[in-house]
């Protein structure tokens, strides 16, 4: 009997606290505080001043558009309200358009949608009717980075740019006897020297990206100003750039130069805080991940990135903008709201870098005090002017809605190769494949 | 009315029959049959999901599937799993059943709880334990290291043959157990007096298991192979949280691949990735019959 109700005790006890456990999320979670990210219904609102919104990263683009939304209701409409639906990852907006789309059900989606700029141009090809095109909102496009605009198909409003930074611990760079400027407009030989240099000195590799380093290829290749793509065809076998940049992927990982993490989180947590690593070249989101380590304060500063012929390279990577969806009703306040805002409030660009570090694609913005003020982490050097300056220069080159599909397969090959493959062979290859894939 | 009264006591009870079957079998026609049915129509369209066309010709997707160098290639990595797993997995179970199930042993419960707790963890949380012990920094590293057996860290999940051989492992800790307790349950419907009379006549260890023990656990075998083949033909969870298909797609299997055709980049090509999903379906079946056309023991 005794044992017969302990169990029960036992038993009720766990029922109990579990049941709890599933309580506490739903009452936690405030409506779009985060604790039910993923879960956050999406859809409009009934009230004639609220825009529903998804994004998805309360460290960086959120901020951002809560300092927009604070700026439009201070400054033009007291009662406007952001309802912003936070999701767990980029993949769930793109996953919410796909499923709105494909069972017609566009009620479904909020207002405005905040969407990666490499995925855009598959999805609006893929899914015409679930997006607004705002072409008469009243912006003008010439602020932006030509580049920046080119990608989307349909006209969306830039929140951040892809502007890629070349970061290095100075600190390593000078147990190697080189200095931050030694590292400015290099060939991509000279930083193969320079990494050697430093491996020996201080055993760290002076690169490192995720996996199969895919992005890295995309990257060197938009600095030379070429793409991977041409007339809509895959641009791979014959791209002589292309093969040059591989083979130098392949030596700077042959000779432990590169360090290739195998997942994003090994990327962000190992290499790069775990301090594996004397230099990082990404788009500028990366930072926060760069800052994460308060030890490393003063440690690291920016420059461009090298290239093939020892110009200075500029490119970008990532980035992400705001669009208007099928669902939305209210359009001429979305669109007011996004031109105000986003369009050339740098009062919104000055606090979505400071609460968000969101660094705009909105060339004025760059001209700020608060863009122009030194960042401690980085030796006190005005890093953001600096990224606003760059991402000026960065050449606009043919994209494709199969961005991310090319990028799979370059890095596929790349592996191969460094395992022993012919490079010639595996570049044909992965442009079979991707013909395969595109239909061609 | 008038029909109704001259009903048989038959044709009431087999009328009571169908009623009471109408509910489940509703049921099942509306949420499985449709959406199988509805599947295989999707298999037979291209294009956007938005707009779905005929596919031209009509079986395209079925064909595509067989020029599609990927998809070909995650079959022979799902193949390779089946072909070094099952077997190692199967015969390791039957062994620790035939331990466990040692009248003398002490702590008999403890062991058994103890070889079959791997299977209460769940698929994501055990991939992603296996994916921190073989990381480059992980703890096999170290041990290895440490006994001097590898001179520098070595990235497992990095080469293609070191990820597959990880893969497998997982798979062998996650599922040994589960079958053991398949041929525990077996071994204890087999008399302790056939074993008896084996010793009498002088049979050793060896020969009892493959005379007595093998022959009559032969149904539990069969149908541990069959589950075995059809779990790994469907393996996904260990694919994508361990390895994520690479390198290279080295270790991507099917259903990763049909889920990489859907949500998992990007790509909402829902026709083709059912078609492949139906090929997986064929697959599972036709080894389901092989294997119990070769176990058939009648005559």
């Amino acid at each position: 009997m005794k044992k017969k109700l302990i169990s029960m005790l036992l038993a009720g006890t766990m029922v109990l606290s579990l049941a709890a456990c599933g309580g506490g999320g739903s009452t936690g979670g405030d409506a779009g505080d985060g604790e039910d990210a993923g879960a956050a219904e999406m859809g409009t609102s009934d009230d004639e001043n609220t825009l529903t919104v998804a994004a998805w990263d309360p460290n960086f683009n959120i901020p951002a558009l809560e300092a927009a939304a604070a700026d439009y209701k201070e400054n033009v409409n007291p009662d406007f309200v952001l309802d912003i639906k936070e999701q767990g990852g980029s993949q769930d907006v793109e996953t919410a358009i796909t499923t709105a789309a494909s069972s017609g059900k566009y009620e479904t989606l909020p207002d405005m949608v905040l969407f990666q700029d490499h995925w855009i141009q598959k999805y609006v090809a893929d899914y015409p009717d679930a997006w607004q095109d705002v072409n008469d909102i009243d912006i003008n496009w010439d602020d932006f980075y030509a580049e920046k605009l080119d990608y989307s198909t349909i006209d969306g409003v830039p929140v951040d740019g892809g502007t890629v930074i070349m970061a290095y611990r100075v600190d390593l760079l000078q147990e190697a006897d080189y200095t931050i400027d030694d590292m400015k407009g290099i060939t991509w030989e000279k930083f193969i020297e320079v990494g050697k240099a430093v491996k020996e000195k201080t055993g760290k590799a002076l690169l490192c990206m995720n996996s199969d380093g895919n992005d890295l290829m995309y990257m060197m290749l938009q600095a030379e100003g070429v793409s991977q793509f041409k007339d809509g065809k895959p641009y791979i076998v014959g791209n002589d750039k292309l093969k040059e940049i591989v083979e130098l992927v392949v030596q700077m990982v042959k000779d432990e130069i590169l360090l290739l993490p195998n997942s994003w989180s090994d990327y962000t947590d190992k290499a790069i805080q775990g301090d594996q690593v004397a230099g990082v070249m990404n788009g500028n989101w990366i930072i926060p991940t760069i800052q994460a380590v308060e030890a490393n304060s003063g440690k690291w500063e920016i420059t461009t990135m090298p290239t093939l012929t020892g110009e200075e390279g500029y490119a970008s990577n990532g980035g992400s903008s705001l669009y208007i969806t099928a669902n939305c009703k209210k359009v001429d306040l979305a669109k007011d709201f996004l031109a105000y805002t986003f369009g050339k409030s740098t009062v919104t660009y000055d606090n979505a870098l400071k609460d968000g570090g969101v660094v705009s694609t909105y060339i004025p913005a760059g001209e700020s005090e608060v863009y122009n003020e030194g960042v401690a982490f980085f030796n006190d050097t005005p890093i953001y002017a600096q990224i606003s300056e760059m991402g000026s220069h960065v050449q606009t080159i043919e994209q494709s809605p199969y961005h991310y599909t090319c990028r799979e397969k370059l890095g596929a090959a790349v592996i191969n190769i460094v395992g022993g493959a012919d490079i010639d062979e595996e570049l044909k290859n992965a442009e079979d494949q991707l013909n395969f894939e595109m239909g061609n | 009315m008038e029909k109704k009264k001259g009903m048989s006591l038959l044709q009431k009870q087999s009328r009571a029959g169908w009623i009471f079957l109408a509910p489940a079998t509703l049921m099942i026609a509306v949420m499985s049959f449709w959406p199988m049915i509805s599947a295989f129509i999707t298999s037979l369209k291209t294009g956007s999901s938005a707009n779905m066309q005929w596919a031209s010709p009509i079986f395209y997707n079925y064909t595509r599937m067989f020029a599609d160098q990927l998809f070909l290639r995650s079959v022979g990595n799902t193949f390779l799993y089946l072909a070094i797993q099952v077997p190692i997995m199967l015969v390791l179970a039957i062994l620790l059943a035939q331990l466990l199930n040692n009248k003398d042993l002490k702590l008999k419960g403890f062991f058994r709880t103890c070889v079959f707790l791997p299977c209460a963890t769940a698929l994501v949380s055990y991939s992603l334990i296996f994916k921190s012990l073989f990381a480059t920094e992980g703890l096999i590293n170290t041990i290895l290291v440490n006994l001097g057996i590898l001179s520098s860290n070595y990235n497992f999940l990095g080469n293609p043959a070191s990820a597959k051989a990880v893969i497998i492992i997982a798979l062998i800790w996650r599922w040994t157990g589960y079958n053991m307790v398949f041929y525990l349950a077996g071994l204890q419907n087999i008399e302790y007096s056939v074993y008896e009379a084996a010793k009498i006549d002088g049979a050793n260890g060896w020969k009892t298991f493959w005379g007595i023990t093998v022959p009559l656990l032969k149904p539990t075998i069969i149908m541990t192979f069959i589950m075995s083949i059809n779990g790994t033909l469907q393996l996904f969870d260990e694919s994508i949280n361990l390895t994520n298909g690479g390198p290279a797609f080295s270790t991507i299997t099917m259903s990763h691949y049909i889920y990489n055709n859907t949500f998992g980049t990007g790509v909402a090509n829902f026709g083709y990735a059912t078609a492949m999903a139906f090929f997986v379906f064929i697959m599972v079946g036709v080894l389901a019959l092989i294997n119990m056309k070769v176990g058939d023991t009648r005559d």
